[in-house]
């Protein structure tokens, strides 16, 4: 274990291990099939020590499970912000980058060479201007210093005017605090936080859910792709078949799931000529390729046909280009208005028509009627009558809540409408 | 733009704070500011750098370290961060925290500056479809106070009409602001002071807050209210028994990343996870569970399975 080290070149090997943990939490060193028990060794130590407060230990009878024990009720912070935090770099990189930030404070513009004679005479630090140039044009791509032209010489600067806002408007903080847990890329906003020493300690978010951030460098790419309107390849690993495929799309949107946690691209294929959703945790890499000319027209095409989608499906099971679904509930009025609340805010556009006192149908047409199966069971206990032309769906419903009435003692049996 | 970039590093952030400190600093110092700051192992690698030199940044005499960096230090906006703040502006509620005049301003500033991302690149298929009234000035104007008085660790007057129709009026301390992604709405965690003088926890719905005065009264003790939050979970928590077919292990264990969980296998295919809960989370967690239909199986507590049991008996009762 002595060529340990707590930080790491890439994201893309870390992400699957922190994934893993986070996620599943049980996975014991024999699990890990395909790694090497070093590797394991090694990925678990890191994990072990970027999210130590949070690392739980259970002993089990083949070894023992860490596992992450997160509960976001309590978070004033996403803990796996901290996996962000670890890239390595050199000795050079870490001197210069506040030795080059703190000499140019006071607002002067400098050329590299200038900048390398300061760093000898200010700081007593020795380095060849080629250096101090390639790091000086590396923070300028970053955003981190300015440069522009002064006679024939290149100089470079700091503008700290956006700094300088903040220290006049504090109130900005707590936007940063609750965005960093509520929105995307959270992890930028956590990196302001830590910069300007401000810690949450106002917002708690619900039904968010920490491991995505473990995406959000698949998510720039394919954000860069969107702004751009290209085609992109990606590289996609299946769980089912453990193979890793690229596919040609064009990214159009990202679907996200506030109760399933999962997120997915919705992108046109071009082959197929249909719109498809994949899910952000099963792309390990994005290539950005040539522009696609019908993007605007694409989107707009999505933006139509996803009023028909009630998830991430476009196609129904069956032939039909429609599943029409009704569902009559029986609701004690007013008492339990709320279940109507419920059918109108979590309904998508489906139709609440008032069919005789306590009983309300909801009816809907979607793409995939499949996808409303767990949204339905929520109903179960005031279901009167459940009815789609995907018949499928009608005795899937019908076999599972049998399944139900049987596993817990219930005696009886749920049927399906007839066939008409 | 890099998000994976060392510029972000844990290291730097121990290292700046470190730095900015103008007094010398002993190296029990310096190990002392890692062992707060850094990762667990941190230690191991910082220490020798800064003691071999490797790391110039400080100044060496006889036992004291001085840094070399003036008392102005401070590490400039990214651009990834620039882009990330002017996506924010263009957020709903973005104006509950800023006015008018403070995002033009800050718009200004950032006038070069191509947004991270826009908001028609997202789309939050399940979200409820009544969120809260962030255009509302007297909505606006609740937020900024309770705000406030959190800042200034004091008591509101609030004048609340529950999801129930009953009016409430109270002293609240306004312990943490609750945002669910679900609901698009924000909940005040409040705690009220009982007779006994222990803290009682209530969640109050902000569009549902009719008024708030402000009051002099300041929470003098140190709450926890993680504390008060652990105690009222359940002793018993959920205790599912997850076989795993069509995906169900993954589905369950993304779908429960939420609460605090903890998962056993049991054999090749059978898994049982306990989550802990309390009893605001109830008919939620319930609801969750039964989503999943026969794919869980809940095992206990009693409590919850009498719940799922009941709609499950009502159910079968409706024809």
């Amino acid at each position: 274990m002595s060529d340990f080290k707590e930080l790491v070149k890439s994201f893309p090997k870390t992400r699957e291990y922190v994934r893993d943990f986070f996620v599943y939490g049980f996975k014991t060193r024999e699990e890990f099939g395909d790694k090497s028990p070093r590797t394991y060794d090694n990925e678990r130590r890191r994990l072990e020590s970027w999210l130590a407060p949070y690392v739980r230990k259970d002993y089990v009878k083949n070894g023992s499970n860490i596992s992450l024990a997160i509960d976001s009720n309590l978070l004033d912070t996403n803990p796996l912000f901290q996996v962000w935090k670890t890239k390595s770099f050199t000795d050079n990189d870490i001197v210069l980058h506040f030795l080059i930030l703190d000499l140019l404070q006071n607002g002067d513009a400098l050329t590299a060479e200038e900048i390398t004679n300061e760093l000898l005479l200010t700081y007593d630090v020795l380095f060849d201007t080629q250096t101090v140039r390639r790091k000086c044009n590396a923070y300028e791509k970053e955003g981190l210093l300015n440069k522009k032209k002064d006679g024939k010489n290149i100089v470079y600067f700091l503008d700290n005017s956006l700094m300088n806002w903040f220290s006049e408007n504090s109130n900005i903080l707590d936007a940063i605090s609750f965005y960093q847990m509520a929105e995307c890329f959270g992890i930028v906003g956590n990196t302001i936080s830590d910069q300007l020493d401000f810690h949450n300690d106002t917002f708690r978010i619900k039904h968010s859910f920490s491991v995505h951030t473990l995406e959000d460098e698949i998510l720039f790419a394919l954000i860069n792709a969107m702004n751009k309107k290209v085609r992109v390849n990606l590289l996609l690993k299946s769980a089912k078949k453990n193979t890793v495929t690229d596919n040609l799309c064009i990214p159009l949107q990202i679907f996200t799931s506030t109760r399933t946690g999962r997120r997915f691209l919705c992108c046109y294929i071009e082959k197929s000529k249909r719109f498809t959703c994949m899910r952000l945790d099963n792309i390990k890499n994005v290539t950005l390729l040539a522009p696609a000319p019908d993007y605007d027209e694409l989107r707009n095409s999505l933006d139509k046909n996803r009023i028909f989608a009630w998830g991430v499906s476009f196609q129904s099971e069956n032939d039909s280009r429609l599943d029409k679904l009704t569902m009559q509930i029986q609701v004690v009025e007013p008492a339990e208005d709320y279940i109507i609340n419920r059918l109108k805010k979590e309904g998508r556009g489906g139709t609440i028509t008032r069919i005789s006192k306590g009983i309300y149908q909801y009816e809907i047409e979607v793409f995939d009627s499949n996808e409303m199966l767990p949204w339905l069971r929520t109903f179960i206990g005031r279901i009167v009558s459940l009815e789609c032309t995907n018949k499928a769906v009608e005795r899937r419903f019908y076999r599972d809540l049998n399944t139900m009435y049987k596993r817990y003692g219930i005696s009886g049996e749920a049927m399906p409408p007839q066939d008409t | 733009m890099e998000l994976f970039s060392e510029i972000y590093n844990c290291y730097y952030q121990v290292l700046r704070h470190l730095l900015s400190n103008q007094a010398p600093v002993t190296i029990q110092d310096i190990r002392t500011g890692i062992s707060n700051e850094g990762f667990e192992e941190s230690m191991l690698a910082i220490i020798p750098k800064i003691e071999n030199g490797s790391w110039n940044l400080f100044e060496k005499e006889g036992e004291l370290y001085y840094s070399k960096l003036s008392d102005t230090f401070a590490v400039p906006f990214s651009n990834l961060q620039k882009s990330y703040l002017k996506a924010l502006l263009s957020d709903k509620r973005i104006r509950l925290f800023l006015t008018d005049g403070q995002i033009e301003n800050l718009n200004e500033i950032l006038s070069t500056v191509t947004p991270l991302w826009s908001n028609e690149q997202f789309c939050l298929y399940d979200r409820f479809a009544d969120g809260d009234p962030y255009d509302d000035d007297n909505y606006r104007k609740h937020f900024r106070m309770l705000l406030h008085a959190h800042r200034k660790n004091r008591y509101v007057d609030i004048d609340y009409t529950s999801p129930k129709g009953t009016r409430v009026h109270h002293y609240y301390f306004p312990a943490r602001i609750e945002y669910s992604v679900k609901n698009d709405m924000f909940r005040l965690l409040a705690l009220e002071q009982t007779k006994s003088g222990k803290m009682k926890l209530h969640t109050l719905n902000l569009n549902r807050i009719q008024s708030i005065q402000p009051t002099n009264q300041t929470m003098d003790s140190a709450i926890d209210l993680d504390a008060i939050i652990r105690a009222s979970y359940y002793k018993e928590p959920l205790k599912l028994r997850i076989i795993d077919e069509r995906n169900a292990l993954e589905r369950t264990m993304l779908h429960f990343a939420n609460y605090e969980k903890n998962t056993t296998k049991i054999d090749e295919d059978t898994y049982e996870c306990l989550i802990y809960y309390n009893q605001s989370m109830e008919t939620e967690l319930l609801i969750e569970v039964m989503s999943f239909g026969p794919m869980l199986t809940v095992l206990g507590n009693e409590h919850f399975l009498d719940s799922l049991k009941k709609r499950l008996e009502r159910q079968i009762k409706i024809k």
